[in-house]
């Protein structure tokens, strides 16, 4: 073989696992959202969820950094999450910690009503910095990291409010990553984001996933497969099929999942 | 893939698309067919026809790019459907390679026609019959999602290049007394020579309909698997 052939152009990502599902069934009240769900997000990988409204993607995002705990009557009702290892339903979980190191990028991007410098510097701030020097370069290196620091270097003191619908949702992920989360879930982020600003997004996970493990949520199909490495496909709160993304959406092992991505469901 | 597309507009295109490929295989058959009865009855104006009409089968071949590339920045195609939209491009440049081996047949028995020394033409029929088989098979492999077909297509066409040998040695065997006939034997040796690439191209297709069915790559895998042979992972 020619000796140009035979080095892999792409490393192999570590197949190590960030997080592990673990037969995960999860109910609203007497209604269960999620069946006996088992998947692994690998390190240093983008995974993508899909699948039709109500599918249960969002639903078991949230369960990985338990924001569902904020909804009274839900609950777990078999099986576990391991993050890092460590069941996150522990009783010495803190769950303010928890997510923390499990961050998260909403649909719509959700500035505080302050400076763009605060909005980054907030997480630090509660994690208890009080070395302005340590916050300040903190605050630059995420804005640099989240592709932003050179649009708004000359107004950290402006309100976040007069950015842009894109510069937002990129101050949300600097505002995520500045406390050095372990995975960053994002709910569908760029639903609301013109093409331009979801290319800019898109160019910061696929950057920024060497450092980070990402979970996306999406309902843009293009977008899975262009950001993601595997792809999970969820049905009426089952996972039906988890694969590598080339492989989804190439040739999908099930009929369902192929009806979907194709657009024949119905 | 039977279910509808929600949008139906998606199906029209690929119906579109697949109707063409028909189209398109037709004529190239018919072009074939009459190249071979222009050589087999000295038929100069069956062989004009046939060197005027590869324009059609020219032009769909650019229809078919045109609507795949259509397709594809409309619809953004995913499994399945990304690869008939592949398969029916690569199958139209196939097809419009096999129709110019059937001008090429068409040119050579026009010259074949013109010359006064009678040739055995008829030597040549087996492999036509051969190739022609082939090409049908392919084509059913294509439309039908027939893998088994497609599949089997390789094992034919090494009948065929055996045959193509033998023709050839027997034509280049008769060179040597030709008497006048030389120029006619060297254009009806490459008459086999482009039955016999006819051949290659319909196994072409057939091996990307096996892509089409099932996703499997099976081009090259002779090479492939004595690669693996010498190499062992």
């Amino acid at each position: 073989m020619n000796d140009l052939l035979e080095k892999p152009a792409i490393v192999p990502t570590s197949t190590a696992a960030a997080v592990e599902i673990r037969k995960v069934s999860f109910s609203y009240g007497s209604t269960q959202a999620l069946k006996d769900i088992t998947l692994d997000l690998r390190e240093n990988e983008v995974t993508a969820f899909i699948g039709p409204s109500g599918c249960g993607k969002s639903t078991l995002l949230r369960c990985i950094n338990r924001m569902n705990d904020e909804i009274v009557g839900t609950r777990i009702t078999q099986g576990e999450i391991l993050v890092e290892g460590i069941n996150i339903h522990h009783p010495s979980v803190d769950v303010v910690k928890l997510r923390r190191d499990v961050g998260m990028v909403f649909q719509k991007s959700n500035p505080f009503p302050s400076s763009i410098f605060e909005n980054v510097a907030f997480g630090l701030r509660m994690r208890g910095e009080r070395n302005n020097a340590v916050i300040a370069q903190t605050v630059e290196e995420s804005l640099k990291s989240a592709a932003l620091w050179d649009e708004v270097k000359d107004r950290l003191q402006e309100s976040a409010l007069g950015l842009s619908g894109g510069q937002q949702q990129r101050l949300c992920i600097a505002r995520t990553i500045a406390v050095k989360p372990l995975v960053v879930l994002m709910d569908e982020p760029c639903s609301a984001l013109d093409p331009i600003a979801t290319a800019k997004v898109e160019e910061l996970i696929w950057n920024l996933k060497h450092d980070y493990t990402f979970v996306i949520v999406t309902h843009n199909m293009q977008q899975a497969a262009r950001v993601s490495d595997r792809t999970a496909f969820f049905y009426i709160g089952e996972l039906i099929e988890f694969s590598d993304t080339k492989r989804i959406f190439s040739n999908p092992r099930v009929r369902k999942t192929e009806e979907y991505i194709t657009g024949r469901f119905g | 893939m039977n279910q509808p597309h929600i949008f139906h507009e998606i199906d029209n295109s690929m119906t579109g698309l697949k109707d063409k490929i028909l189209l398109m295989a037709s004529l190239t058959r018919q072009n074939l067919e009459r190249a071979i009865q222009a050589l087999l009855t000295r038929d100069i104006d069956l062989a004009r026809m046939v060197i005027g009409d590869d324009s059609d089968v020219d032009d769909l071949e650019v229809k078919i790019d045109q609507q795949g590339m259509d397709i594809l920045i409309r619809f953004h195609p995913v499994a399945s459907d990304l690869r008939l939209v592949i398969t029916s491009m690569k199958t139209a440049h196939n097809l419009e390679r096999i129709s110019d081996h059937a001008v090429t047949i068409a040119k050579r028995a026009r010259k074949i026609c013109k010359s006064s020394e009678p040739l055995e033409t008829n030597i040549i029929e087996p492999l036509y019959t051969m190739a022609e088989t082939l090409l049908r098979d392919a084509l059913l492999a294509y439309t039908d999602a027939n893998t088994d077909l497609g599949e089997g297509l390789k094992s034919c066409d090494k009948q065929l290049d055996a045959a193509h040998k033998e023709v050839v040695a027997l034509l280049s065997s008769r060179l040597e007394n030709s008497e006048g006939r030389a120029e006619s034997l060297l254009h009806l040796i490459l008459v086999a020579r482009s039955l016999e690439r006819i051949g290659d191209l319909a196994v072409n297709i057939g091996e990307d309909s096996v892509f089409l069915s099932e996703a499997r790559d099976i081009r090259h895998d002779k090479r492939k698997s004595s690669d693996l042979g010498e190499n062992p992972a």
